[in-house]
């Protein structure tokens, strides 16, 4: 079998879907939201290093890195407020944070 | 009249970006507040002196085409300026300057002590961020400043956890929401990318043009259309914002009401008229028939659900999401008055609602809370912060010499022209929602007997010369809006015709 451009496509598009999902599904534990959006992430990534190859340019591989940093700063950040919070409050067991609901 | 010389005009529009990144990091490295806020504080007014003089070149000669490192423009990142882009710049840094002024006495009341001069550093960054997405001309390089001033901005909301614990939780949900925004954003780079091969937005725009029934082109734009709508924090989409205003340090909503949500409504513009096409959107898609209903429902619902808040600083915020309504809504006409109407609402809205944030942080300097009992009897007690106060009230609702009404003056003929006159009964309609919430207010101000015992002086100096900067500049372009109406009426124009 040939693995083209759509078996590529395919997968980030479950990555993808997997992470919102996640991010849907799950208001208990705020660590798995972080890890679904780096879930998104990725599969913009895999998007992007598949359309390079197929357009035979290195641009979208350039793309990818970039959206590798931004994630990175994005986890980091979303790691050291819940360490904030763990610090000031012993969980992040969080009841009250009312995520994705204002 | 040239600001600089000859070698700094000719890279006016690089060093715009320049200076406050690379300023940034040096800021951290001085350890006393005082030195960070006089270094930062000079940098912000040298951006605004760079960005005064982009608009008066933009003016004179038209557009700016800067080809960074000097790689040609469909290969190389290109910076383009024409004039809404250039009058987008004066508003970002010139709301950076004032509330740079106003930071020190803020920054020094509601941050701890080491955390100061990080302050400065990644509000800085933030202005980096806030003027690259406004000036770029390249698709994909709007990410990258979209990134660095969200990411910036959700430390600058948790900054107010020393204050507020809910800070956190606030920062949180923007970073998750903010991110998913982006992650949106820049899967619809791609669609594009892979359909046209460039990220050039005035490449896009030609390679788009033959490209109008493609199923790629258009999960593409509705990617990059939901990912927008979450940074600008359109009705359904405005979840995030509300806490993220209300817990953050008082310079730091200032600020970001005043610029975050209205570059997300340049980028928006942007993409829909010049990359996009109003052909395509409003002809072939008929964009309208989807933005125009959304945009009456954030002028009504989040003004009903500010009339019930008791956080004043929440109220505002609610606020916020109505006036991005009025903004959406004249952008769905896509005629050339009603974009006009949005450009000068993104100025209005600015000068507005940074001066009303101003005055809630003198507010809670005095009481210590930003609540509705907090305000009793307080028009006697502060009354220059209240007067600021009613008069940034004034504009919200759109009372005849604030700048809130050359706003609605616009959009009501924008939807007059378009045939709309039920639009038009609605706008008048969602202001009298305005006029309750704002009354409210005033009614425990000013005809509320003080709390027994508290005594209360008038803010600092520091507080005061910054928000009455802003306020009078809501009142003078209010009564004078030649000036600014010419700016947005020919940028708008510029647009349109580049869209057409």
């Amino acid at each position: 079998m040939d693995i083209g451009l759509t078996h590529y496509l395919s997968v980030a598009a479950i990555l993808f879907s997997l992470g919102i999902f996640g991010i849907f599904v799950n208001r208990k534990n705020v660590i798995i939201i972080l890890m679904s959006i780096e879930l998104m992430l990725l599969a913009v990534n895999i998007n992007l290093v598949a359309f390079s190859t197929a357009l035979g340019d290195m641009v979208g591989q350039v793309f990818a890195m970039f959206v590798l940093t931004v994630a990175a700063a994005e986890a980091a950040i979303g790691l050291a407020i819940l360490v904030v919070y763990y610090r000031n409050r012993g969980s992040i067991e969080v009841e009250d944070i009312h995520l994705m609901q204002g | 009249m040239t600001l600089f010389p000859a070698v700094v005009e000719a890279h006016l529009a690089v060093l715009l970006i320049v200076v406050p990144l690379i300023a940034a990091p040096l800021c951290s490295l001085l350890r006393r507040e005082s030195l960070a806020w006089i270094f930062a504080a000079a940098v912000s007014v040298v951006c605004l002196a760079l960005a005064v003089a982009i608009l008066g070149q933009v003016m004179a000669n038209g557009p700016i085409a800067y080809e960074m490192g000097g790689w040609a423009s469909p290969w190389g990142i290109e910076f383009r300026i024409d004039r809404l882009n250039a009058f987008v710049l004066v508003i970002v840094s010139a709301i950076a300057a004032v509330v740079m002024w106003y930071a020190h006495g803020s920054v020094r009341a509601e941050i701890g002590g080491d955390q100061q001069p990080h302050y400065y550093t990644l509000y800085l960054l933030c202005l980096t961020g806030l003027l690259g997405v406004t000036a770029t001309g390249d698709a994909f390089n709007l990410f990258v400043f979209l990134e660095i001033s969200s990411l910036s901005s959700y430390v600058l909301i948790s900054l107010g956890a020393g204050r507020d614990r809910r800070a956190l939780t606030a920062a949180f949900t923007y970073l998750v929401m903010g991110t998913i925004g982006a992650t949106f954003y820049v899967i619809g780079i791609g669609l594009l990318y892979m359909v046209t091969g460039t990220l050039n937005m005035a490449d896009l725009a030609v390679r788009l043009a033959p490209l109008a029934d493609n199923t790629t082109v258009l999960a593409g734009f509705a990617f990059i259309m939901v990912g927008l709508s979450l940074k600008l924090a359109l009705f359904p989409l405005h979840l995030w914002l509300p806490n993220a205003y209300t817990y953050a340090p008082s310079a730091v909503t200032a600020f970001l009401a005043a610029t975050a949500t209205k570059v997300a409504v340049y980028v928006l513009l942007r993409f829909l008229f010049t990359v996009f096409g109003t052909d395509y959107l409003f002809e072939e898609l008929t964009l309208n028939g989807f933005l125009l209903p959304l945009a009456v429902i954030a002028m009504f619902i989040p003004s009903l659900v500010a009339i019930f808040q008791t956080n004043i600083k929440r109220m505002l915020a609610y606020s916020s999401v109505a006036q991005l309504g009025y903004m959406v809504l004249g952008l769905s006409f896509a005629s050339i008055t009603g974009v006009t109407a949005t450009v000068i609402h993104l100025f209005n809205h600015a000068v507005t609602k940074g001066g009303l944030f101003m005055a809630l942080g003198a507010v809670l300097l005095r009481t210590g809370g930003v609540s509705l009992q907090n305000m009793a009897g307080l028009g006697r007690q502060m009354p220059l912060t209240m007067a600021a106060f009613v008069v940034g009230g004034f504009s919200l609702i759109g009372v005849p010499t604030t700048v809130g009404f050359i706003s609605k003056w616009y959009l009501i003929l924008a939807a007059l022209e378009d045939g709309r006159w039920p639009i038009a009964f609605l706008i008048l309609a969602s202001s009298l929602l305005a006029v309750i919430y704002i009354w409210r207010v005033v009614e425990v101000a000013y005809f509320q007997p003080a709390l027994e015992g508290r005594k209360i002086e008038e803010a600092p100096l520091s507080y005061l010369i910054p928000t009455w900067l802003l306020i009078g500049a809501s009142l003078y372009f209010g009564v004078d809006a030649t000036y600014t109406l010419e700016v947005a009426g020919s940028a708008a124009a510029h647009l349109m015709g580049n869209g057409g």
